[in-house]
């Protein structure tokens, strides 16, 4: 089967005996596209990495991967992807430059072709000085970066990348998305990759949201963003049940996160000088802010779209306000 | 492919050559055996004439340096198990065959290497003369060093964790080794333990090397050459065979994958 999108999932399902890991994904990425993959840990972002890379096999449905099917032709399908884990795949004992030489001999590279892409490689990712250091003396953020290039040594269609960012400080996450960035626009790589960092996946083409095995919503940020509302009215009080039920019948159900209480409001339906004068007796804090890929996860985890289609649009129920 | 296979078995020796302390030890161990076990027997067996026994014990020996030397180089699949060069290797676009199978070859060579170090050293030192049949000398370090190595890998693909390590070491390597005839002929084993030794395949190696050898060793061969080659082909054959179709199968996958997500700190 061959098909314009980098990567399809049909019913894609993947159990451990009663242990649902993941049940049944429909998933369409196209090509080029940057998507990203949302939710809390065990929610089977990972699975779905795992089984589109070939690595584990699924308990049900169907899955292509480059126009390859996963089941049919796995060195097809690892062929066209580059594959970056959460631990890096390299060997501590070899230096950087001998771990992307040996990683282009395993792909069937030329000694020559390897030498020249992974020099640049190296110079991409700021790595030239560390040529000749062996890996375990690399630093964590030096690490990632080598094993992303690694990952795209032998130029892949498709990326996939299981929290590139994990365990990274702020700068070297900025770096690394940086080239994530360049990949996509100067190679027109497809990226696939998961992450619990919701503000990191604002610069995404397409999200989408996982809980327990299942895709509870997806679409493009600003079109989730959007479909929550205008603005958000965040009202932080010491008697969250008091202030909910003052305020319900303005702006409909609060999402109740502590003593924090979010509302989804319009923008002309609110009048802050008006609602700090009202609340005075209860409330610590009132903001109205616009919302984000933060708000949607809240929200799109306590309302699941019933009748959810992948094709559709984004599951938001509209309209609560 | 090809330049697959050969990075495999290249990073495995090139590993060898940089562990020169294990590289040292390897060749301390069997000359312990040479100097303190084969001279102290040598007391006892006075009859052998001088220095008989020591050169009984050298086929037996050059199998012990295969026997660490290739099991433990494919047996460290369970360390990569935990290690990032799993991960590369999982990902390559190769079949999980043929990285076994690489592994294995690579981890044969290193045996074959290390054999012909001892070979060197046994024959400075007077305990080796130039093979009867140096053909056969090859041939038969190199079937050992791949039963050694099959052996192996066939362990690692079914064992879980490290921990299982010591084990290895009291139930595979000490067995296999005073199970052979390395040390004494099989013939006048007792039943049980006779059985063992003619079920064990490092057995038909050490037997192979007797026959290479020559005169030196003061008992006859157990086995007949065709015999020898045979069994150690047939074990060869049937361990890689059920080691490539375990390694396909997914439970090795889904532990490998849990290995992969679960991040170890070190």
């Amino acid at each position: 089967m061959s098909t314009p999108a980098a990567i399809l999932t049909e019913r894609l399902a993947k159990s451990y005996g009663a242990v649902v890991a993941l049940a049944a994904l429909d998933l369409a990425i196209e090509a080029g596209q940057f998507f990203a993959l949302l939710g809390r840990n065990g929610s089977g972002k990972t699975t779905t990495l795992q089984l589109l890379s070939t690595l584990l096999r699924p308990s049900a449905g169907r899955a292509w991967v480059a126009g390859h099917d996963i089941l049919g032709a796995p060195l097809a399908v690892r062929r066209h992807i580059g594959m970056v884990f959460q631990e890096p795949a390299l060997d501590r004992n070899l230096t950087a430059m001998e771990n992307l030489r040996f990683a282009g001999a395993l792909g069937g590279h030329s000694a020559r072709t390897v030498r020249e892409r992974a020099s640049a490689l190296l110079q991409l990712f700021g790595l030239t000085d560390a040529r000749d250091t062996p890996v375990a003396a690399l630093s964590g953020g030096m690490r990632r970066a080598l094993d992303i290039a690694r990952g795209i040594l032998h130029r892949p269609r498709i990326l996939l990348l299981d929290e590139p960012t994990i365990g990274l400080d702020v700068q070297n996450r900025r770096a690394i998305w940086r080239h994530l960035g360049r990949l996509r626009s100067e190679e027109g790589t497809t990226l696939l990759l998961t992450t619990h960092h919701l503000e990191e996946a604002a610069g995404c083409d397409r999200v989408a949201f996982m809980s327990r095995g299942r895709l509870i919503g997806q679409g493009s940020p600003n079109e989730l963003v959007g479909a929550l509302g205008e603005y958000v009215l965040e009202v932080e009080t010491e008697s969250p049940a008091e202030t909910a039920s003052h305020l319900r019948p303005r702006f409909g159900e609060p999402l109740v996160e502590g003593e924090r209480l979010l509302f989804r409001v319009a923008g002309g339906a609110v009048s802050l000088d008006h609602l700090t004068h009202e609340l005075r007796a209860h409330a610590r804090a009132i903001r109205l802010r616009r919302p984000d890929l933060n708000d949607v996860y809240l929200w799109i985890h306590r309302d699941p779209p019933l009748n959810y289609h992948p094709e559709g649009h984004p599951g938001i129920a509209a309209g609560a306000s | 492919m090809r330049r697959a296979i050969a990075a495999i078995v290249a990073r495995d020796l090139k590993r060898m050559l940089r562990q020169r302390g294990r590289l040292v030890s390897s060749m301390v161990r069997p000359l312990i055996w040479l100097f303190v076990i084969g001279t102290g027997f040598q007391g006892m067996l006075e009859g052998l004439g001088r220095g008989g026994y020591q050169r009984f014990l050298v086929p037996g020996l050059l199998s012990m340096v295969v026997l660490f030397g290739s099991l433990l180089a494919s047996l460290s699949m369970i360390y990569d198990k935990e290690s990032g060069v799993m991960r590369m290797l999982i990902i390559a676009p190769l079949p999980r065959a043929v990285v076994l199978l690489a592994r294995t070859l690579g981890a044969a060579l290193i045996g074959i290497c290390q054999a012909l170090l001892l070979m060197l050293i046994l024959f400075a030192l007077g305990y080796l003369g130039v093979p009867r049949d140096p053909a056969l000398c090859a041939l038969g370090l190199v079937a050992q060093a791949l039963v050694c190595a099959s052996l192996g890998t066939l362990i690692a693909v079914f064992s879980k964790a490290l921990e299982d390590f010591a084990v290895i070491m009291n139930f595979v390597i000490f067995p296999v080794f005073f199970l052979s005839g390395a040390l004494y002929p099989i013939e006048h084993l007792p039943g049980v333990l006779k059985a063992v030794a003619l079920a064990n395949p490092f057995s038909y190696g050490v037997d192979l090397l007797k026959h290479a050898l020559g005169p030196e060793a003061l008992f006859d061969p157990d086995f007949s050459v065709g015999k020898d080659l045979l069994a150690m082909l047939a074990f060869v054959v049937l361990a890689l065979a059920v080691a490539c179709r375990r390694f396909s199968q997914a439970p090795v996958f889904e532990s490998l994958a849990r290995v992969f997500t679960a991040p170890k700190r070190h």
